[in-house]
């Protein structure tokens, strides 16, 4: 079998999933991805504990260690951690915690834990990991107030990822709508749009984030907090990804494959839709996934800053904002743990946009990225 | 030198047998080993608790000066030392040990009155429970208690080198005070008051009515009582031409000749002219990043070797808003002094610094009966919220609701005393019983009170609701001030939503906690339960009597708008809330200790079975950082308004080594 002839027998659509594949650190972060957006949908099962609940045995706890080996046991196949023996070292007023191996909580899979409410549709209490009662389990450590990080990360995602995802969806929206609009149109409507482009990108983003979050009535409920963060967060965005749109309608209605159908009796919708928007589909979706990032990292930055979302709700932002002063990179550095998964969700979603905008364009010449 | 040291020998066998003694009686704190809240007296110098000694009761004649002072008297633009010291100076006993002259105090601007403290016309002790002499050197209640005649110590000098005479006195009252332009509404404690010269030293207040608490104001905010009267009456119309006057203070930039004239007298000026002081140092300039003060050349105290002090010569201190900046600057020994805006939970960290930058963490306590105190709003105007709060089971069951063992080792590391709002133990009003009512930890009890008032869970969220089944949610508004109230209230929120009570915190601006604590809108507030010592608990029992109105109080303004108001506004207070308020008035005029103990006890009794606000951890750590260069600067004190932080234990003591 010569590739020539494989070229034509192939969909475009398996092409793209083959070329994709290439892409090796796209594919583990497109895996990565969907693992941590699972967790994230599912946290009420993967999380151990609920966001606010406090555990006062364990105020700044350092994470736990999962051990296998028992110094009396030996190896043993199911993983435990030891409970914290808390002192306040008297000299250093540091509350200082070593593995009390008296008190010995082995992990349990799937089985009962503290009761939750799935989605606000029913309770349960099963848990993917969990301790029996009289224990605790603090992968991640605790804060100030003895919650579990480990926990909050989960919660945190739920709002952090999800939060990106809905902002891009009306990006997208604003975008093509609005630069379809300027590059079909043309003339007087494209000048107006262009010049609200113009002026929105001309002000710097953070300042005017910062100024529309303030503006958010304090009384708001927290879930109208978050719809109110994400339209502003997207009322930027969009600016971009409209200029790209009208750019690539303006240069493609003149191609003579547009021509070509025109000529043939194909409709404008059937020509926007099957022959115009294909072609620019890599475009839209690499900013799409490059997008997701930026939202995700805006929101953290507004949080970071206290102008965002607030508790109760969760978000990395929201952790972190309890991470911001040096004391704790001196004594709590645990409590910056949120922020490795805000680097980690970040790079992924720059490697996959890579990948994708490569698998997109099945046809294009090169075979590098 | 030798008194010194036996002194800190006698004091340090004190503080261990103080501790064992706590640690046996309370129990609570064992696991933390080492301290309890309260302070042993005997820590402080014994003659801290007297009246201060002078030269020639200790029989000191020959007296020594800074060599900055001495060589302006060798150049001749300053008089020698004896011309300037009174006739017979006081000597204060410093803790350690007799300290050296010289060097720059570094310190951050809020705690300038810290080691600049005020000299008042009276002071008070270590303990915060005894009124001394001090500008003051003796005074006599007459029999009925409405005159006060006192008598200034002799041959005082303000920092300019003018005499301290009764006309300094009388020109603050008549001039300042009584002054409606200065001071558009009369205080009440000087209403009525007059002012009359006996001779160049001694001076009379007079009342209508017998007020023997005057001298608590004159120990606790003495500085407002006299200035220096020949200077500044250059900036007073009623001394000079008032056309003239404005003339020159408008060419400066000022809008009014009271603020150019408060700019003087307060040093709120960048530069001079800046009124002369009593006090060890005289502001002498003023930048954006920092204020400086230089020794003041006639302060009228020595040491018991007979040196002037202060023994720092000058202190710098800088403008910084950042708290995390300051707590890094202290922590690492950027600064020779800093209290005022440290905080508890950063323990730690300036324990790391005495490790690597060799500054000292000094664990003083903060003189509040609590260090946050929740009150329920007795008087909003919602009528369903207020038969609640008024219910004393229902305030009671939000007590015991309340885990303060669990809270004094979350927030203060186990150092602070859970309790409630009531004076410290220091005071003469003091019960344990009023420290401890209801102050225990048990859900139980709380639930089973808030069932009785019928308040159930109707609709299975876990939270309870009013009897005809509306859910019931109390809002807290507070500011996040001076003491760790976000994170006291966060807890209190957890435990309250354990026994079903739903409590949602709200944080907001200093403007909003005045315009709505004063104005009768908030359904509960936060704040701390300073003036709970004997200096200010019988004149300003805010906490437990209704008497007072400000932002820092919202659980019964209508009750004090009544009884402020002379019944004209407001709303009438029930019987047992009037029964408060003539107790008080009361203990304001009586003259018999026995009955005003008896009444200011009362009062306190009334508070602890009505648990009229919720106190949580009283007498909390205050961290305060010495720098390894700054010394005798006592291990332990009260830190406070109502003995003005550091005024009984002698900044000017405190010196400087290189």
């Amino acid at each position: 079998m010569s590739s020539p002839q494989l070229l034509q027998d192939v969909s475009s659509a398996r092409l793209t999933w083959l070329r994709f594949k290439r892409h090796r650190l796209a594919l583990a972060s497109g895996i990565f991805l969907v693992v941590i957006y699972l967790t994230a949908g599912f946290c009420e099962f993967f999380a151990v504990y609920e966001p606010n609940s406090r555990n006062p045995r364990a105020i700044y706890a350092p994470p736990q260690q999962v051990h296998f080996i028992d110094p009396v046991e030996g190896f043993q196949l199911r993983p435990f951690v030891y409970g914290y023996h808390l002192t306040i070292n008297p000299d250093t007023w540091v509350r200082e915690y070593t593995e009390d191996h008296s008190q010995k909580f082995p992990l349990q899979f799937f089985a009962p834990g503290e009761a939750y409410q799935f989605w606000n549709l029913f309770g349960a209490s099963r848990h993917f990991v969990t301790v029996p009662d009289t224990g605790y389990l603090h992968l991640f450590g605790t804060d100030k107030l003895g919650r579990d990080i480990f926990s909050r990360v989960l919660y945190g995602a739920r709002i952090s990822l999800s939060l990106g995802l809905l902002g891009v969806a009306l990006t997208i929206v604003l975008g093509v709508l609005i630069g379809g609009l300027a590059g079909y149109l043309g003339g007087m409507v494209d000048n107006v749009i262009q010049r609200t482009i113009e002026v929105l990108q001309s002000i710097p983003t953070l300042p005017l984030w910062m100024a529309l979050s303030a503006a958010l009535p304090p009384h708001w409920s927290p879930l109208g907090v978050y719809f109110g963060i994400i339209v502003i967060l997207s009322f930027i965005q969009w600016t971009g990804l409209a200029r790209v749109v009208r750019g690539r309608f303006l240069a493609l209605r003149e191609e003579d494959f547009v021509v070509a159908a025109r000529l043939l009796g194909a409709g404008r919708l059937r020509i926007i839709f099957r022959h115009l928007l294909p072609s620019f589909m890599s475009h839209i979706i690499t900013t799409a996934t490059l997008a997701i990032p930026g939202m995700i990292l805006a929101e953290t930055a507004l949080s970071f800053l206290g102008v965002g979302l607030r508790a109760p709700i969760v978000s990395w932002g929201v952790l972190l904002q309890q991470a911001q002063n040096f004391q704790v990179i001196i004594l709590t550095p645990w409590l910056l743990i949120p922020g490795v998964f805000v680097v980690l969700v970040v790079i992924a979603f720059n490697l996959l946009g890579d990948g994708m905008r490569d698998a997109a364009d099945p046809y294009g010449g090169s075979n590098s990225a | 030198m030798r008194q010194g040291v036996r002194t800190t020998t006698a004091s340090t066998s004190a503080v261990v047998n103080c501790c064992h003694f706590t640690m046996v009686a309370l129990g609570l704190l064992a696991s933390f080993g080492t301290t309890a809240a309260e302070i042993d007296p005997a820590s402080w110098p014994a003659a801290w608790h007297q009246p201060m000694a002078t030269a020639s009761e200790l029989g000191l004649t020959h007296f020594q000066q800074a060599p900055m002072l001495a060589e302006q008297v060798a150049a001749g633009t300053l008089p020698p030392l004896q011309q300037r010291l009174p006739t017979d100076p006081v000597v204060l006993q410093p803790i350690n040990n007799i300290g050296q002259y010289g060097g720059t105090a570094r310190i951050f601007r809020s705690d300038w009155d810290k080691l600049n403290n005020l000299e008042g016309p009276l002071t008070v002790d270590p303990s915060a429970a005894k009124i001394l002499p001090n500008v003051i050197e003796r005074w006599e209640y007459s029999d009925n208690n409405q005159v006060l005649t006192l008598h200034i110590r002799e041959g005082l000098k303000w920092s300019d080198g003018s005499a301290v005479t009764a006309a300094d006195f009388i020109f603050y009252h008549q001039h300042v005070t009584l002054n409606t332009e200065l001071n558009p509404i009369t205080a009440p404690q000087w209403v009525g008051s007059q002012i009359t010269a006996i001779d160049d030293l001694s001076f009379r207040y007079e009342f209508p009515q017998p007020f023997p608490l005057l001298i608590n104001i004159m120990a606790q905010i003495g500085d407002y009582m006299l200035a220096p009267s020949a200077f500044m009456q250059q900036f007073h119309p009623a001394f000079v031409d008032r056309t003239q006057l404005l003339a020159s203070i408008y060419a400066q930039g000022y809008v009014s000749w009271m603020s150019y004239f408060n700019a003087i007298l307060f040093w709120t000026r960048n530069s001079q002219p800046l009124a002369p002081t009593l006090r060890p140092y005289q502001m002498v300039e003023r930048t954006p990043i920092a204020e400086y003060y230089s020794r003041n050349p006639y302060y009228w105290k020595v040491d018991p070797e007979g040196n002037q002090l202060p023994y720092i010569d000058k202190i710098r201190a800088e403008v910084i808003d950042n708290a995390d900046v300051m707590a890094a600057k202290a922590s690492t020994g950027q600064v020779d002094f800093a209290a005022f805006e440290m905080k508890t939970q950063d323990f730690p960290l300036f324990k790391l610094g005495e490790k690597t930058a060799g500054i000292k963490v000094l664990v003083w306590h903060r003189i509040h009966g609590s260090d946050v105190i929740i009150m329920p709003n007795l008087t909003i105007d919602d009528s369903r919220l207020r038969t609640l709060f008024r219910d004393r089971r229902f305030r009671r069951a939000l007590s015991v609701a309340i885990n303060r063992d669990e809270m004094n080792s979350v927030i203060y590391f186990g150092r602070g005393t859970p309790r409630q709002a009531t004076v410290i133990p220091t005071s003469r009003f003091y019960a344990q019983e009023f420290a401890q009512a209801f102050a225990q930890y048990d859900p139980a009890q709380a639930n089973s009170w808030l069932d009785e008032m019928g308040l159930i869970d109707v609709d299975g969220d876990g939270l309870r609701n009013f009897a005809d089944g509306e859910a019931l949610t109390i809002t807290l508004e507070y500011i996040d001030f001076e003491t760790p109230k976000n994170i006291s209230l966060e807890l209190v929120v957890s435990y309250w939503r354990a026994v079903g009570i739903d409590l949602r915190l709200k944080e907001v601006d200093q403007a909003l906690q005045y315009n709505r604590a004063t104005g009768n809108l908030m359904q509960m507030t936060a704040w701390h339960a300073d003036r709970s010592t004997d200096i200010l608990f019988p004149w300003q029992p805010q906490w437990y009597v209704p008497m007072h109105i400000g932002w820092e109080e919202a659980h019964w303004n209508s009750w004090s708008i009544y009884y402020l108001s002379g019944g004209a506004r407001g709303e009438q207070p029930p019987a047992e809330i009037i029964q408060l308020q003539d107790w008080w008035q009361e203990l304001t005029r009586s003259a018999e200790p026995a009955r005003v103990t008896e009444l200011g006890r009362n009062i306190l009794r009334s508070s602890a079975e009505n648990v009229w606000t919720i106190g949580t951890v009283g007498l909390a750590p205050q961290p305060v950082i010495v720098s390894g260069r700054l010394h005798n600067v006592p291990a332990q004190g009260y830190w406070g308004w109502d003995n003005r932080w550091t005024m009984a234990y002698h900044p000017a003591t405190w010196y400087l080594t290189q």
